[in-house]
């Protein structure tokens, strides 16, 4: 315990040696590491604020079910059974044909200045029926939408399927571009990350060549480079997301009431703080793994001559 | 202690650099290897701590089998052994006291341990008042006791020395050769390749004559 730990404090002094010595590189890895977070974290941004679109949507979903005017009172009290029954429904609201009709006369007199008289009601009758906020709640109304058309008088159901099947299938697009994005600029980052690495090795050939000439492990060679990937990852990734943040921030408060306008009443929300461990955590990873790579590689070849 | 047998070592040139050596060295010896440029000396030492690998024999060094050590443990052997080189290796941006400690540090000593042992290395190759030097400043003398003193300083069983007066003049030379002479009578293995007849002619120790990498004369 006490010589892992005094391996790990040598290991952090180099390290910190190591930094000094390459600043430039050191540097310019750091600023890249940051630049491709960055676009990692604009696409992750985008994307949830497009889910939490859409789970927002999904909220305000209301499923109508359109009456045949010919549906007998036993029918209608078993289609009105069913949705009792049904538990996660918070609200139904019935619609007779007359209801249906004064609303649509009184819209397109509002709206187009049209005064429509036909003579006859063609609007058959309706129930609007509000869900409660449940999990994967878009399926769940898919699922007893198909329960509700089996209905005998049930002319036809609709809650907006297409539109959202249609959004969810983008959604699903988005995920996809997210994590070919991410894969490709992780193993960017990792061989620019390794050989950053590299050079700080070549830089410290003599002093490693001797290190492992009086007997240090490959594991103790290794600890200081190791760290120092970790730490181009830690700070590319802080920079980057403090960046994002303070442009997130400086937005928010400049722009608060166009985009509230844009949003209509949605919240514009930063990256999660699970995203944000899991974006640093990804970054010290990659910094980690391409200086395993690189010092691998290097101790193979001085062990093996 | 350490034994060689029909070792062959081919660096991709025409003539192997070792070409079916045996030889064995009792523990507690003090051996010269000798021979011209590229009869093998030190490729002979680089073998011993398993920096170059051979292509058939085996070498047994304290009864380990060097051919059969792998990255993950190469380094227990290195540490029953300490080497010195004709160009020293120093460190040029650490003091003589962090070179010294330098050897006890990347075996993981306790800070304490390595303060006391440097300082005992030190003293024993008369550099105390030198410590807080940089190798740039000192003689070649002076730096190949440096090297002396961060070999010995984990005390290792073994001593291994290519060419450690290549570059010294004679006087100090045998200033060099005595220090070892010191470490021996203290118990350590000493192979010492040297061109140099004039460290030979007392003809104290044994000596291995080596010439186009084989044995000639033991």
């Amino acid at each position: 315990m006490n010589s892992a730990f005094q391996a790990l404090s040598m290991g952090f002094r180099t390290t910190v040696g190591n930094v000094r010595a390459n600043k430039q590189t050191f540097f310019i890895s750091v600023m890249t590491i940051a630049i491709s977070i960055g676009i990692l974290g604009l696409f992750l941004l985008i994307f949830l604020n497009l889910n939490g679109f859409l789970a927002n949507w999904n909220k305000h979903v209301q499923m109508v079910v359109y009456l045949d005017n010919k549906i007998s009172v036993d029918n209608k009290e078993s289609l009105e059974a069913l949705f009792k029954s049904n538990l996660e429904i918070q609200s139904i609201e019935e619609v007779s044909r007359d209801q249906a009709w004064q609303e649509f006369k009184g819209q397109q007199l509002d709206k187009n200045g049209l005064n429509i008289d036909l003579g006859f009601n063609p609007l058959p009758a309706s129930y609007k029926i509000r869900f409660k906020d449940i999990d994967d709640r878009s399926s769940y109304i898919n699922e007893f939408a198909k329960k509700v058309r089996l209905k005998p008088g049930v002319e036809s159901v609709e809650y907006g399927e297409k539109w959202i099947a249609r959004f969810e299938s983008f959604m699903v697009f988005c995920r996809v571009l997210l994590l070919g994005v991410g894969v490709l600029l992780s193993l960017g980052l990792i061989l620019i990350v390794s050989n950053t690495i590299r050079l700080s090795i070549y830089s410290r050939q003599d002093e490693i060549e001797l290190m492992l000439l009086i007997g240090a492990t490959p594991r103790f060679v290794k600890i200081p480079f190791l760290l120092e990937g970790m730490l181009q990852g830690l700070s590319g990734s802080l920079l980057s997301l403090g960046f994002m943040g303070a442009i997130y921030f400086y937005l928010k408060s400049e722009f608060h009431s166009s985009i509230e306008a844009i949003a209509s009443g949605i919240d514009f929300q930063f990256i999660s703080q699970p995203f944000l461990l899991i974006l640093v955590g990804m970054s010290v990873l990659i910094g980690f793994v391409a200086s395993y790579i690189s010092t691998y590689q290097y101790t193979q070849i001085v062990n093996k001559r | 202690m350490i034994q060689l047998f029909n070792v062959v070592k081919n660096y991709g040139g025409g003539k192997p650099a070792l070409d079916d050596v045996s030889l064995t060295i009792e523990k507690g010896e003090f051996v010269f290897l000798t021979g011209p440029s590229g009869a093998g000396k030190s490729t002979i030492l680089k073998t011993l701590f398993g920096w170059e690998p051979f292509e058939s024999g085996q070498i047994l060094v304290q009864g380990i089998n060097v051919g059969r050590l792998d990255t993950r443990n190469i380094h227990t052997l290195r540490r029953s052994m300490g080497v010195i080189f004709q160009d020293y290796k120093l460190l040029q941006n650490k003091t003589v006291f962090e070179n010294v400690a330098f050897a006890l540090e990347v075996t993981n000593r306790d800070r304490k341990t390595i303060k006391f042992k440097t300082w005992e290395a030190l003293k024993n190759v008369g550099l105390t008042p030198k410590k807080d030097a940089l190798p740039a400043q000192l003689s070649g003398g002076e730096q190949q006791r440096v090297a002396i003193a961060r070999a010995m300083v984990n005390a290792p069983p073994i001593i291994l020395a290519d060419e450690p007066t290549g570059n010294l003049d004679q006087e100090i030379s045998y200033e060099i050769l005595k220090l070892f002479e010191e470490m021996n009578r203290n118990g350590a293995t000493i192979v010492f390749a040297t061109h140099s007849q004039e460290i030979l002619r007392p003809g104290k120790h044994r000596v291995i004559v080596l010439n186009r990498g084989k044995v000639v004369a033991s």
